[in-house]
């Protein structure tokens, strides 16, 4: 190159010195133009995924807000728009306030502090608790507040989420009602059927008593002043007991059933929500195949979910033992013009074949904390509704239970 | 009616109520036999006296609605008193309607049972008379040749001999003659006494 530009004339060098320095320069400029161009390009992206983050969170029914971690009282930094329709405050009551000032009188004041706490300390909060709106109106809040960190770790931001939760919970507690009064009503039956099969097992020798203690009497009629006393005792001590068992069958008579056409299926779909934790929390599967087409019947609501919830939760006991299988199945179906049916199929541990003859009796019970009152209740509810109810084993294991129930008449003509 | 000149007969599964119901029924002088089972009843020869049933419900195999249908497709006209630990009000329309005489919840006192027996004893006389009855109208009636049965039913319908004749396309004389027979072998005199008889029988003879 040196030799080059020796022999080269100045002139010439010149030129080329300065197309040279053109071309780099005009490289220079491409290259800075690419670059800015790119600049531009990622600005753009970065705005783009700015804007789709935010509109994602201005549309979620989540209630999210950010707190300016640096600042003492928290002041509230963002809200996006569930925020404020939650909270029932307008922007301006939000913006730049400190988060806790939203914490009306109402709302319970340790769990206010509880959250500063954490925050101060620097760490995340969870929660469900029940919140007031601007306007006194009462909902659940299901808070989760994070720290957000800047490069360095320290923490600048609070972000928060908080849920409505107010229906679930009213959702929660409507099933918890139900089965309550499912449950209560269950024990009512049980508890009267118990005490009207003690009745009869007592009434037994109760009537041997007073016949053998009138016939003694008899025999003695006008002899023996002291036995006719004793015997009178016996007398009045058994017609005592005898007083005793009726004041009870009258304390628990079963309440009258109340019969209405009924939805057989809805039936087996409030039932089973009303225990699906117990099914799911076990890992057990249920099956539903339940025909939509089937025309009404006529019977007890409440005794009829009885019978279900008792058949069901014996076919998920009966599948506590193994592993392998939990299916349960349930099934509505026609059996006839007149007559619908209701299968409750499990792959549990099936019913011994000594048992079955005992199996609808009182008082037969094969778990060790069982009354022996479920199946044969069952089986008189079933009766009553002009049904039959039937346990047979499947051949691939397991047992399943069949009950039949006649069409509702007023309903289906 | 005089205890020994009848039966009670007591059907209930549980042995002690039994033993206690027949020492009971002995110390008022009647005649019993107890059964723990509708079989072992239906089983039993009953004498031709006047006879009641203290019958529980509760039963094994066949309890006593199934014992009371038994009884009365086989005509055994024994009257029933039902005795249950377990009674209700459907039960008990269901057993009257059935034609018991009583439904005594246990336990009962020996005046409601006796109360109940006497009438049932009662009864059963009364019912006893009547098929003593039947059953000699009906033994007179197989004495009957076929042409004097023919003419007993026709008579039993209302008919005079001449309309009997004329149907039978026979001389009236030979109605009369039949008639005569029917009459002596039916031990009767007049007419009325023999329709009432064949009313008895259970013959309204409808004859074409």
């Amino acid at each position: 190159m040196k030799n080059k530009i020796k022999k080269l004339p100045l002139k010439r060098i010149t030129r080329i010195y300065l197309e040279d320095k053109i071309r780099q320069q005009s490289d220079e400029l491409e290259t800075r133009g690419g670059q800015l161009k790119k600049g531009a390009d990622r600005e753009k992206l970065a705005h783009e995924q700015i804007r789709i983050q935010t509109k994602a969170i201005e549309s979620t029914l989540d209630g999210i807000f950010i707190l300016d971690a640096k600042e003492s009282g928290f002041p509230v930094v963002y809200a996006n728009p569930s925020f404020f329709t939650l909270t029932g405050y307008s922007k301006s009551e939000v913006i730049g306030k400190s988060y806790f000032s939203l914490y009306g009188f109402d709302t319970n004041k340790s769990i206010s502090e509880e959250i500063q706490q954490a925050l101060r300390e620097g760490k995340s909060f969870h929660g469900e608790m029940l919140r007031f709106k601007k306007n006194g109106e009462k909902f659940w809040s299901f808070l989760r507040i994070a720290p957000v960190r800047d490069s360095k770790g320290a923490i600048t931001h609070y972000v928060g989420i908080k849920t409505d939760t107010t229906l679930m919970k009213k959702r929660d507690s409507e099933i918890e009602e139900q089965r309550e009064e499912l449950l209560h009503v269950t024990r009512v039956g049980k508890l009267a059927e118990f005490v009207s099969s003690l009745a009869h097992e007592i009434s037994q020798p109760l009537t041997a008593i007073l016949s053998y203690a009138q016939a003694a009497q008899r025999m003695f009629k006008d002899k023996e002043p002291k036995l006719q006393e004793i015997l009178q005792y016996i007398i009045n001590d058994n017609q005592r007991a005898t007083e005793v068992i009726r004041r009870l069958r009258v304390l628990l008579k079963k309440s009258k059933p109340k019969f209405e056409s009924l939805n057989i299926n809805t039936l087996i779909n409030d039932t089973v929500a009303l225990i699906l934790p117990q099914i799911t929390s076990n890992n057990k599967v249920i099956h539903f195949e339940l025909d939509s087409n089937l025309p009404m019947i006529y019977g007890d609501r409440i005794q009829l979910q009885q019978v279900l919830l008792n058949l069901i939760s014996n076919s998920l006991e009966a599948m506590e033992q193994s592993s392998d299988s939990r299916e349960l199945s349930v099934k509505s179906f026609l059996k006839d013009s007149q007559t619908v049916m209701v299968q409750v199929r499990d792959s549990g541990c099936g019913i011994p074949e000594e048992n079955m003859k005992k199996l609808f009796t009182h008082f037969f019970t094969s778990k060790p904390d069982g009354l022996g009152m479920g199946l044969s209740i069952s089986r008189s509810i079933v009766e009553a509704h002009g049904g039959h109810l039937e346990a047979e084993n499947n051949v691939d294991g397991g047992a399943t239970f069949n009950f039949s129930l006649p069409i509702s008449i007023k309903e289906n003509v | 009616m005089s205890p020994t000149g009848s039966m009670v007969y007591v059907v209930d599964d549980d042995v002690s109520v039994c033993r206690a119901l027949r020492l009971l029924l002995k110390s008022h002088g009647f005649r019993a036999e107890t059964f723990t089972s509708a079989e072992g009843f239906l089983g039993f020869k009953h004498p031709k006296i006047p006879s009641c049933l203290i019958l529980d419900i509760r039963l094994p195999n066949i309890n006593g609605f199934a014992l009371q249908e038994i009884m009365c497709q086989r005509g055994i006209v024994t009257p029933i008193i039902f005795i249950t630990g377990h009674g209700n009000i459907p039960m008990t329309v269901r057993a009257m309607k059935a034609g018991a005489i009583d439904f005594l919840s246990k336990p009962f006192t020996a005046k409601d049972l006796l109360q109940s027996i006497a009438l049932a004893l009662t009864r059963s006389q009364v019912q006893n008379k009547k098929q003593a009855e039947i059953a000699k109208i009906k033994k007179c009636i197989s004495t009957l040749s076929p042409r004097e049965l023919e003419v007993f039913h026709l008579v039993a319908r209302g008919m005079l001999n001449k309309q009997i004749a004329s149907k039978r396309g026979t001389a009236l004389q030979t109605i009369k003659v039949h008639r005569g027979r029917v009459m002596q072998k039916m031990q009767t005199r007049t007419v009325t006494e023999l329709i009432r008889l064949a009313q008895k029988a259970g013959i309204t003879s409808t004859l074409d």
